[in-house]
């Protein structure tokens, strides 16, 4: 579980986020929804240490997360998947994925298995180079690459960006299917509010920093006024 | 055959690569540094003449020439993490001139003091290998034990910073802080380790390039002795492309044969006017490196 | 802006009182440290009186000629005071900021740096040298253009291929040239003369003009050595009335913003291609007339002078002055012209042995630690420390401009 409280961050003068308070259950998808400039990218930047908050606090578990650098966030089981998925594309899919595998301390060939057995395509193309993939596969390797070490936390970052609608639904229905397989806490960063919130248990809704909707996601999804003003979703 | 081996173009050829995988050692040297850290290290010799005086003339008083040059490689080893951790650091994402101006301080510094300890004067370091040229059928061809020990040596260097890179997960680690560093950090891999043990290696590669270079009989250990050796080592690294360790070893020894010829043929003075010459024209023909495979990082 | 004025009365009075007290340190004889006390205290009044007026605004070039004018022309009336050694150490500063004015140009708007103006001083010392010999009658003028063009084609060969990449290139290939430069010397030695260097022809007479010109009154200027001083200052002082305006200039802006933003730049259709070879280009020439300067005053030169080791004195004396600004090439060629004085000083000090190791090695340990400290804590040197400082008092005040315009503004 991933508990944040009182979190205000900024850039120079300009807050991103402003007092923004929620938290994220273990084996639920927690949506964080929101415009462009929301301060999504933000919050999960500052969860995995990339930012250091101005004030507030997040906690895994028992434990405080703000103080700590990213790496050991990452050893700690908190997996981010960056936007714009941040395969490293000179690097082959299996390089890719071993990267992933490192910090785990896990039987490297076994977990590299599994992670083929999950997604059949990633081991056809085990050997070619991640900058060959298309978007869809590129967006699997970086979800497998998070996956491989056995995070207790995902931190997911618009993995429906710039995908066809066919592709953004599996890869909904993958997360959804891990969430309730593995014990995951799910946080997942949306601009695309609609597909999102078909997954989602539990909603956030964005607006300049600040949190406008703290709800049950079937709640968010039926709010007629946060689907005008914020989440762009026309009835 | 042995006529052909003690003919002169042979000569040229073996004398070549004997210098050439010098520069090739250089280069790589040069190429772990910028891949890692985007830094060209101006005291990529100095750095490594240091570790040289302080291992093979400091100890050499109590030790033979092989403990001798373990001591070293190790104090390489120390100053590389120590001048990255202290020198280096402070400087990431500091204008592209900072890097150069404080590196080319360091490498003042670094032979004034090596030159106020043990002067200016040559040291001959006794190597366990004749520079002797072997005889073939009654003539000399240009391969003495020692150039052979010098060209087994760099071989096996550049074969085990290959074998590190591309087969260990260390390696995995090193390259993939250098070519993504926030991915690298998000995926738990401790960046800044990596960067400083970028520099660790490379002053350890430069550390047995400068024992073989001042091990030679005709050179000896000079505080300046690396300056020469640098500048060709930058042209084989920018020849071959600064973003390439196969390139840059490559460019080394081509060189290193094009400038003996150049040597035997012209004169020993044209060998640098060469040397700029192919640079310039290779700048201009492949601006990244003639073996670079990385997208033109052209203006 | 009373503060502003105000402020800037105390620092002239700050300045002048540390310029006064710094020539009574550093001349060797009394006579000379009242001299140079004049001239100090004259430069520093007589520049803030210019600079402060609205002159400055209105007609920018004008007051560049005149302040140029004053400065050169109070340093003529002070070489008739001074030692023949002060005389040549300040010609040879003189030359020496001629140099580092160029690198601090190149460095001030295309943010790359070279490591190589040593070795083009080289090429423009042996292009004056080596014309003289061959075309003694050549008035002198004509020579150092002369040896400008010569410093300039070399500059363009090695910066066509490195000014267009991004990176250390520019620094490398510079500092390859640098280390090849003593080889290629003596590659040519049927025209360099070899290790020994070449003697000017017609050594140390006045051309038949500047006898003229004194033809009434004083024959000191045209006897001895003084005149090669002063034609050095008058040449400098040309150089830097030139240069500050190239600062300020249409390309000069132009190029600030390829350094900046390059995007900017691709924007407004300036050619960064083109920019960043001339920045470099300018460079080396004005290397070449430091060089051709220095052969002059010297009446001979010598290969040894332009090694490597020279190249890294040059960066270091622009690093501690201040690269990218114009005053920093001034106080880089004083600092050059008295280093050798300084360490000296230090060696009699300490109690070192001036012939032990150390002792000669001190002029390396100090350059080097302060290339260090200088890109460490204040990367733009002396000059960008007075900026600073100036500025910010001055900032509650009216109109401020932003420091690094300022910085690049004044001559």
């Amino acid at each position: 579980m991933i508990r944040v409280q009182g979190l205000t961050v900024a850039y120079g003068a300009v807050k991103a986020l402003v007092d923004v308070s929620f938290e994220a259950r273990t084996s639920a998808i927690t949506a964080v929804l929101g415009a462009n400039g929301a301060g999504k990218t933000t919050l999960l930047r500052t969860i995995s240490g990339l930012k250091t908050p101005v004030a507030g606090s997040i906690t895994h578990d028992e434990t405080e997360l703000t103080a700590m650098k990213t790496e050991d966030i990452a050893r700690m089981g908190i997996a981010h998947v960056p936007e714009g998925r941040g395969v490293i594309g000179e690097f082959t899919v299996e390089e890719n994925l071993r990267l992933g595998a490192l910090t785990a301390k896990l039987n490297a060939k076994q977990s590299l298995e599994n992670q083929y057995e999950r997604f059949p395509i990633l081991g056809e193309r085990r050997r070619q180079h991640a900058d060959q993939l298309s978007g869809g596969e590129r967006q699997i390797l970086s979800m497998a690459r998070a996956l491989i070490a056995n995070p207790s936390v995902l931190l997911l970052d618009e993995p429906s960006l710039g995908l066809a609608p066919l592709i953004t639904a599996q890869i909904m229905a993958t997360i959804k299917d891990l969430c309730a397989s593995d014990d995951l806490t799910v946080i997942l960063v949306e601009q695309n509010a609609s597909s999102a919130l078909r997954i989602a248990d539990h909603a956030v809704v964005l607006n300049v920093g600040h949190v406008v909707a703290n709800d049950v996601a079937s709640v968010v999804a039926e709010d007629e006024n946060l689907r005008q003003y914020y989440l762009g979703m026309v009835s | 055959m042995d006529i052909f081996l003690t003919s002169r173009i042979a000569s040229d050829v073996l004398g070549g690569v004997t210098n050439g995988v010098i520069y090739g050692l250089v280069a790589l040297s040069l190429v772990l540094v910028w891949r890692s850290t985007g830094i060209l290290n101006f005291a990529q010799g100095a750095m490594p003449m240091m570790a040289t005086y302080v291992g093979m003339i400091a100890f050499g008083h109590f030790f033979g020439y092989w403990i001798c040059v373990v001591i070293a490689i190790l104090v390489g080893f120390l100053i590389g993490a120590g001048t990255e951790r202290v020198l280096v650091r402070p400087l990431y994402g500091k204008p592209e001139i900072n890097p150069v101006v404080v590196m080319v301080g360091f490498l003042t510094v670094l032979e004034a003091v090596a030159a106020a300890i043990w002067s200016s004067t040559p040291r001959s370091l006794t190597t366990p290998f004749s520079p002797i040229d072997f005889h073939l059928g009654g003539k000399p061809f240009a391969l003495s034990a020692f150039s052979l020990y010098q060209i087994v040596t760099a071989i096996v260097v550049m074969v085990a910073v290959a074998v590190l890179f591309r087969f260990t997960n260390l390696g995995l680690q090193l390259r993939a802080s250098a070519l993504a560093p926030e991915v690298s950090r998000l995926l738990g891999v401790r960046v800044n380790r990596m960067l400083t043990l970028g520099w660790t290696l490379s002053t350890g590669v430069g550390t047995i390039t400068a024992i073989l270079v001042s091990s030679n009989f005709f050179t000896g250990l000079t505080p300046q002795v690396m300056d020469g050796i640098f500048a060709f080592g930058f042209i084989a690294a920018a020849v071959g492309g600064l973003d390439s360790p196969v390139g840059s070893i490559v460019a080394g020894v081509v060189i290193g044969i094009i400038l003996q010829f150049v040597g035997d043929y012209v004169n020993s003075n044209a060998i640098i006017l060469v040397a700029l010459f192919i640079l310039i024209v290779s700048l201009m023909a492949r601006p990244n490196g003639v073996f670079s495979v990385v997208k033109a990082r052209r203006v | 802006m009373n503060r502003g004025l105000s402020s800037r009365r105390v620092i002239t009075t700050v300045a002048a009182v540390a310029a006064v007290a710094l020539s009574f340190i550093v001349t060797p004889s009394s006579r000379d440290g009242v001299a140079l006390a004049v001239l100090a205290t004259l430069t520093v009044i007589g520049g803030s009186v210019l600079l402060s007026s609205d002159l400055r605004r209105a007609h920018p070039v004008v007051t560049r000629a005149a302040t140029s004018t004053m400065a050169v022309s109070v340093s003529l009336v002070a070489t008739f005071f001074f030692s023949s050694t002060t005389n040549f150490n300040l010609a040879t500063g003189a030359a020496m900021a001629v140099t580092l004015v160029g690198l601090s140009f190149l460095t001030g708007v295309s943010g790359q740096v070279s490591l190589g103006n040593g070795a083009f001083m080289g090429v423009g010392a042996f292009a004056m040298a080596i014309w003289s010999n061959h075309h003694s009658t050549t008035p002198i003028v004509v020579t150092l253009l002369i040896s400008i063009v010569a410093g300039a084609l070399v500059g363009l060969l090695l910066g066509l291929p490195a000014t267009r990449l991004r990176g250390p290139y520019l620094a490398g290939m510079t500092l390859a040239f640098a280390v090849a430069f003593p080889a290629i010397l003596t590659y040519f030695n049927s025209w360099t003369g070899g290790d020994g260097g070449l003697q000017l022809p017609n050594a140390a007479t006045p051309p038949h003009w500047l006898r003229a010109l004194y033809v009434h009154g004083t024959t000191s200027l045209t006897s001895g050595t003084l005149w090669l001083t002063d034609i050095t200052l008058v040449a400098t002082g040309v150089a830097f009335f030139f240069m500050a305006n190239l600062f300020t200039s249409r390309v000069g802006r132009a190029m600030r913003l390829v350094r900046d933003n390059e995007v900017a730049a691709e924007l407004v259709g300036v050619n960064l291609n083109r920019a960043r070879v001339l920045a470099f280009v300018v460079s080396s020439s004005y290397a070449a007339l430091g060089g051709a300067l220095w052969t002059f005053l010297n009446n001979s030169v010598t290969p040894a002078t332009y090694s490597f080791a020279l190249s890294i004195v040059i960066l270091s004396v622009i690093v501690i002055g201040g690269i990218g600004t114009i005053p920093g090439a001034l106080i880089g060629g004083l600092v050059y012209a008295y280093s050798t004085n300084v360490i000296n000083w230090i060696t009699n000090q300490t109690g070192l042995n001036p012939q032990g190791n150390f002792a000669s090695q001190l002029n390396g340990i100090i350059f080097g630690g302060l290339l260090i400290v200088t890109m460490m804590l204040a990367p733009r040197g002396v000059a960008g420390v007075y900026y600073t400082f100036r500025h910010r008092r001055a900032s509650p005040g009216g109109d401020v401009k932003s420091p690094s315009e300022e910085t690049y503004a004044e001559a």
